[in-house]
């Protein structure tokens, strides 16, 4: 039998929310199930069914977007209909009746209420008749009851105006607090010992390392390892991480001791970061496939780091090829030409690269920068390959652009020879149509140096 | 780092270097030894991947005996604490890996290998 829990999210990041907490319940095992038709998981209130109470405290201390979890009792538009529904669900909480000391708390999203109004709340439940003593340090148990209200910023209002239209109130007793979020600050990025211009912020990372499973005994790899912002959450969380980048300069920062490994060392984790090897993705030297359980990687879109690969933009054959260090002097070390790797080329090489790399049911997390009103479902579409499916798309809106988290999983057991990065062969899985179509993440850095203005509006300026 | 588990992992990849590949040798190298977590569940899942004669020949280079010849078949703790030692906690910090093939030296500095390729190598 299973029974209802009411989740609490942080008011940030609302896309992310059911993605994590599925991929955690995997993680662990266990199943989620949606009771409620329709229930929009973009307010902070969501009611889901779980089979055991310790699952919503596993949830509870590992999803960075919990804020709590409720055994949920009762909801409503309207007290009434909230405390119809209460003495209904008596059995869950008579036997908190008798002798257990107790909190209750009563708040609202989007609004305060103000003191005389949280009292009467309170005693509109009298009803209930809990005989234990109040203790508001150390209660046994915590009653929560929450008032939803509409965001109503941007406009001025009179104190306490509008108190009491609120669209909807939560009750229920509390299970977990959220024990993940705390963790956003230990990450923060401002305080760490080595970091860069395109570190990730740390709730992100935290939350990139749940989408990859992240646990003891996996092996993890970011292939745009940079400045290792998600090899730290991941390691955290117990995962063995190897990190790759064309540019080693990223990855070692200034000082003998590599700047990634200062960073590991600061949150405890140095000796689970495997090893930093700088190659460039399309040549390079993984000696078989099917290593890795999770790849997880924010690759540069040019914008403030430019993706770059081996090779030369155009050939020259009045210049001799460039020799390497083991024929010049050895204080001159020795860097390769490079060129410009174009987003959407570099999204479908990074696929294909995980189908060899990764392990059945191993995960592809990453980043994938968008024009928001260009976007596509099929966007992501135009590169997957066979045997490569896409489990969650989370935006994360900036405006006029945007960025989405893509978590793919390999669902295939067929070994595939590893990639060769060269010919632009259209996604052998795709219809025509898919393969034909121009995804709006497609040229990025020269459409976000333009502004993201659209071919019509030029011509109708000129 | 460059630990072992790494070395076991990566082969030179110059184009048309394809056979005699790998192991990379080292050369010239300062090794030091850092304590890293024992999880055995991590070893049992790794040891399919290990190219053994390869781990085993790449030890002994380091000087590291500890390894049998033949992969063993029972895998008691004493095995995975050894196979510990040897793939995570042996680092190489300076020196080269060199194909032993095309002759392609890799060089290693502050612990970081350098596998790019030059212009000539990638075709």
């Amino acid at each position: 039998m299973r029974t209802a829990y009411l989740f609490v999210f942080a008011q940030a990041h609302q896309d992310f929310r059911l993605p994590e907490i599925l991929s955690i319940a995997e993680l662990h095992g266990f199943t989620i199930t949606f009771p409620k038709e329709g229930q929009d998981p973009s307010r902070p209130f969501v009611v889901l069914e779980l089979e055991e109470e310790h699952h919503a405290r596993l949830l509870a201390r590992r999803c960075i977007l919990i804020k709590a979890v409720y055994e949920f009792y009762a909801q409503g538009s309207t007290y009434e209909e909230v405390h119809e529904a209460n003495r209904r669900n008596r059995h869950l909480w008579s036997r908190y009746i008798e002798n257990t000391s107790f909190k209750f708390m009563v708040s609202a999203h989007n609004h305060t209420i103000p003191q005389w109004r949280q009292r009467e709340v309170i005693e509109s439940f009298s009803y209930m008749d809990f005989m234990g003593r109040i203790d508001m340090k150390d209660p046994e148990i915590v009653i929560g009851c929450f008032e939803e209200y509409p965001n109503r910023s941007g406009t001025t209002r009179a104190k306490d105006e509008g108190d009491g239209e609120f669209i909807q109130v939560w009750f229920g007793r509390l299970i977990e607090e959220g024990s993940a979020r705390p963790l956003i600050k230990k990450f923060d990025v401002k305080k760490r010992a080595y970091y860069g211009n395109t570190s990730m912020e740390a709730e992100i990372s935290l939350f990139m390392a749940n989408q990859s499973l992240a646990s003891p005994g996996k092996l993890v790899y970011d292939p745009f390892m940079g400045t290792g912002s998600m090899a730290y959450t991941t390691a955290h969380f117990g995962a063995q991480v190897f990190g790759s980048d064309i540019d080693g300069r990223q990855m070692r920062g200034k000082g003998d001791q590599p700047g990634i490994v200062r960073a590991a060392s600061q949150y405890g984790v140095s000796a689970r970061i495997l090893d930093l090897c700088t190659f460039d993705i399309t040549h390079n030297p993984w000696r078989c496939g099917e290593l890795f359980d999770a790849i997880i990687t924010d690759p540069p879109y040019g914008v403030r780091a430019g993706a770059k690969r081996l090779g030369r933009k155009k050939h020259r054959p009045d210049l001799t090829p460039s020799t390497p260090a083991s024929v010049r002097d050895p204080d001159m070390p020795y860097i390769p030409p490079t060129k410009p790797y174009e987003l959407a080329e570099l999204a479908r090489d990074l696929v294909l690269l995980s189908r060899y790399l990764l392990k059945p049911r191993g995960r592809l997390v990453f980043f994938l920068p968008t024009v928001t009103d260009e976007y596509q479902e099929v966007d992501v579409q135009t590169m997957l390959c066979e045997g490569m499916e896409v489990i969650a798309n989370s935006l994360q809106d900036f405006g006029s652009w945007g960025r989405r988290l893509v978590t793919i999983r390999k669902t295939t057991l067929e070994r595939y020879p590893a990639p060769t990065f060269d010919a632009r062969l259209p996604a052998p899985n795709g219809s025509e149509d898919v393969a034909a179509h121009v995804p709006a993440h497609q040229d990025f850095r020269r459409r976000y140096f333009e502004g993201f203005r659209k071919v019509v509006d030029d011509e109708s300026n000129k | 780092m460059v630990r072992l588990i790494t070395h076991n992992l990566l082969a030179c990849h110059v184009r048309g270097c394809n056979s005699n590949n790998f192991p990379l040798q080292f050369q010239d190298v300062q090794i030091g030894l850092r304590e890293a977590e024992f999880n055995p569940d991590f070893l049992r899942g790794f040891l399919p991947k290990i190219e053994w004669n390869a781990l085993v020949g790449a030890a002994r280079q380091l000087g590291d005996t500890s390894l049998p010849e033949e992969q063993p078949s029972m895998l008691d703790d004493d095995f995975l604490k050894t196979l510990h030692h040897v793939l995570l906690e042996i680092h190489v910090e300076e020196g080269a890996m060199v194909c032993p093939n095309c002759k392609h030296v890799y060089p290693i500095s502050n612990g970081i290998p350098n596998m790019l390729l030059a212009e000539h190598e990638i075709g």
